[in-house]
């Protein structure tokens, strides 16, 4: 009797084991229907991707009868999603079959395998070639040479100013400034004439991450003569250099002279939200940012709508830092639809992607994210440009901009530029101390010094 | 039926023979209830350990090529470690936060609380242990919440100050000052419990003799109540500095370990590294020396304890 309770029990504590490892897919095999799990990020403050996404879900459903498509959300930032997605595709039973992914982390995963290539796919879609730019068509482009995304959105980067804030420095607007000095000109005029306001912000420190690296550090370095993180033609990362110190300098300076963020706020992962709060209060002079930060203020999409921001915000570029030609720098990044290389049915996740970024959804998903549309027939349509009047800057800035080096190394030497620039916003370093510093780093993080160009 | 008449001679005529092998069947018997548990245990608590161990000696990572062909690198990831600014500094702010808030704060305080309630009143003792208690039993980050709030630039302790101008933002320009003092409040009522309890077992007659033999209170405290309670002391020490050393949920939500690395203890530098930057392996590597210093540490207390006896 006791012996049957305890094998009894034995199976029981079996079973469960089992079923918490495998679950899921017996689950799946067993109903007989398909489904689809599709993997994307939330926050209260960004919804657009979601509501995308259920629309997608519902016009998918209606259309192919016997597969669901399973929403599953990631609550928080890019840095969260990250960590998530990736631990999350470690084993095929719990990868999704659809993710939304930023194009540089695409090599990474190019590179373990985790992605599908999707041309075989994308060659059946008439949309592929009629709607995407050459240009857009290459953002989730693999080592390999295959396409392993569809994008959904793109990005330029740039200034915003309010002009109230101008208008009580006694800056002329519209503002066009030349050099990195004319901007820190401006930021200081802001700082003298109008207290309480913060003159300039950028992301510069860990917790922003990309944001940091991207927005921040990368449209300076870009813009400085012979900046890059990474030589095309000699294929190796670059180390220092005088780009790289001026431009660690330039946030030195902002720091230095109480131009930038507190401490405490350049520190707050929420920088970004409160940029936005901050234009429409006119408590920010200047913000070095994307495209889309006019999302956070649009009627309709915003949480605490701001429709005078048409009136009383400006939009600049972003210029080099002596005024080198062509005059001006922007960055491009963008996120993509992607496959898991696991996904059983692949035809029917390609089939939810191109639901997901047909017209419709992606009009919605641009118009509430104000990320750059990457179709021509969205681009084209008269909403998108309606109450936007920056849309068209942004979009043209496309002529200067730059794009990551995304190898499979990039977010280790992000996180390299993100500690010396945060050695900046404390003080803790020299400009070329930090300079130094990433420079000794970069072997250990690209694997290896062959891999590494001296900085000029 | 047939299994009787092979067990049945057994009683009547082998006692000697039966005798020594009986343990063996005894103890056999009695560990087949706990086989679910062990199994359960071997495969989700020392699997995923050996696991960590192994991984801590490869160049496993979370993406990328490595995380699908990692490599053993041997001591690679330890060698990286002590030469990794950033971990050096991890390790001395660990220290610096175990000593503070556990070894000084949390031990002293639940000392000094247990101490004074010696004899109090019913009601006074109810109502400072349930104030004590009630910082023990909300969760990590609820904590950390509260103390975010007070200490926060717009926050309480701000609020107060304003008025004396010296009102900063204090998890920006103190920040380790912060963590320690946040986890001295959540952790000191553990030690108080353990120190009521060990006080409850000294006995009064003797501090009473001491006190006819013209023994001060301090004399008291010092001669006859700590070497008392010395093993007691020892326990508590191991315990809350094993749990202290650990500690992540706190420190994650009130500081983030910023600014820039200013209160990144090494848990938190070890998250950091396996997943956010996902090298996983490096990670590891690094939860292993926390727990051979966490090891070393028990090591101490518990020779200590075993001395006293």
């Amino acid at each position: 009797m006791r012996r049957a309770m305890v094998a009894s029990i034995l199976a029981v504590a079996v079973a469960a084991a089992a079923g918490a490892c495998g679950g899921d897919s017996a689950e799946k095999g067993a109903s007989g229907a398909k489904e689809i799990e599709v993997l994307y990020k939330v926050e209260p403050t960004w919804p657009h991707l979601e509501k995308m996404l259920k629309q997608a879900k519902t016009q998918y459903e209606a259309a192919h009868k016997g597969v669901t498509i399973k929403l599953t959300a990631v609550q928080g930032g890019n840095e969260v999603y990250y960590t998530k997605l990736a631990l999350l595709n470690r084993s095929a039973d719990s990868a999704p079959d659809v993710y939304l992914h930023d194009t540089f982390q695409v090599n990474a995963d190019v590179a373990a395998g985790k992605l599908a290539p999707l041309d075989d796919y994308l060659k059946t879609w008439p949309d592929w070639s009629s709607q995407y730019s050459e240009a857009v068509q290459q953002a989730a482009k693999g080592p390999d040479g295959k396409i392993y995304g569809v994008p959904i959105s793109t990005d330029t980067r740039g200034l915003w100013y309010n002009k109230d804030v101008f208008a009580k420095a006694g800056i002329q607007v519209p503002w066009e400034p030349k050099t990195w000095a004319d901007v820190l000109t401006a930021a200081r005029a802001i700082k003298q004439k109008v207290p309480g306001v913060q003159p300039f912000n950028m992301y510069s420190t860990k917790p922003l991450g990309e944001a940091a690296t991207m927005q921040g550090f990368e449209m300076l370095l870009y813009g400085a003569s012979g900046g890059t993180l990474y030589d095309e033609t000699q294929k190796k990362w670059v180390a220092g250099g005088k780009a790289f110190t001026d431009s660690l300098a330039f946030i030195n300076t902002i720091y230095r002279e109480g131009l930038g963020p507190k401490p405490a706020d350049a520190f707050d992962p929420k920088l970004g939200d409160k940029v936005g709060n901050w234009f429409a209060a006119g408590k920010l002079g200047i913000g070095l940012d994307g495209a889309w930060a006019s999302a956070s203020w649009k009627p309709g999409t915003a949480v605490k709508p701001w429709p005078e921001w048409t009136e009383k915000m400006g939009w600049t570029k972003m210029p080099t830092q002596n005024g080198e030609a062509p005059g001006a720098v922007s960055m491009s990044g963008g996120w993509v639809m992607a496959m898991s290389s696991y996904a059983k049915d692949k035809k029917d996740a390609f089939d939810f992607i191109t639901i997901a970024t047909n017209k419709e959804n992606t009009l919605l998903y641009s118009l509430g994210s104000g990320d750059l549309a990457p179709r021509k027939d969205v681009a084209a349509d008269p909403q998108y440009t309606a109450g936007n009047p920056s849309v068209k800057f942004w979009t043209d800035l496309a002529s200067v901009t730059h794009y990551r080096p995304a190898y499979e190394v990039y977010p280790k030497v992000s996180a390299e530029v993100q500690k010396a620039m945060e050695a900046m916003t404390t003080g803790s370093k020299a400009p070329d101390a930090a300079a130094k510093e990433y420079a000794d780093a970069l072997p250990g993080v690209v694997g290896g010094p062959d891999k590494v160009l001296a900085g000029s | 039926m047939t299994s009787a008449t092979v067990t049945s001679p057994r009683p009547a005529g082998s006692l000697d023979r039966r005798e020594p092998d009986r343990p063996v069947g005894g103890a056999l018997r009695r560990l087949l209830p706990l086989f679910p548990a062990l199994v359960l245990l071997v495969v989700f608590m020392a699997g995923p350990i050996l696991w960590s161990v192994y991984i801590a000696f490869t160049n496993e990572t979370l993406t990328g090529a490595a995380s699908v062909n990692s490599r053993f690198v041997g001591l690679g990831n330890f060698v990286k470690m002590f030469g990794d600014e950033d971990f050096r500094n991890s390790f001395l702010l660990t220290f610096i936060f175990v000593i503070g808030s556990a070894v000084i704060g949390q031990n002293t305080l639940g000392l000094v609380i247990a101490l004074l309630q010696r004899g109090r009143a019913r009601a006074v003792r109810s109502v400072v242990n349930g104030v004590v208690i009630a910082a023990w039993v909300v969760p990590e980050v609820v904590a950390a919440a509260c103390w975010y709030s007070f200490l926060a630039e717009e926050g309480t302790l701000n609020e107060v100050l304003a008025g004396l101008g010296f009102s900063q933002d204090w998890l920006y320009s103190a920040p380790m000052i912060a963590i320690i003092l946040a986890n001295v409040w959540r952790g000191t009522a553990f030690s108080m419990l353990v120190y009521s309890a060990a006080l409850s077992d000294v006995p009064a007659d003797l501090l009473e003799a001491a006190s006819v033999d013209g023994a001060s209170g301090w004399s008291r405290l010092v001669h006859i109540t700590l070497p008392l309670i010395r093993r007691s002391i020892m326990s508590n020490l191991m315990l809350i500095t094993l749990q202290t050393l650990a500690s992540f949920g706190l420190i994650y939500a009130l500081t983030g370990g910023g600014p820039g690395t200013a209160s990144q203890t090494t848990p938190l530098y070890m998250y950091e590294q396996a997943f956010r930057y996902f090298e996983i392996g490096y990670g590891s590597a690094m939860a292993l020396v926390m727990l051979v210093i966490g090891a070393l540490f028990s090591m101490v207390y518990l020779r200590l304890i075993k001395a006293d006896a």
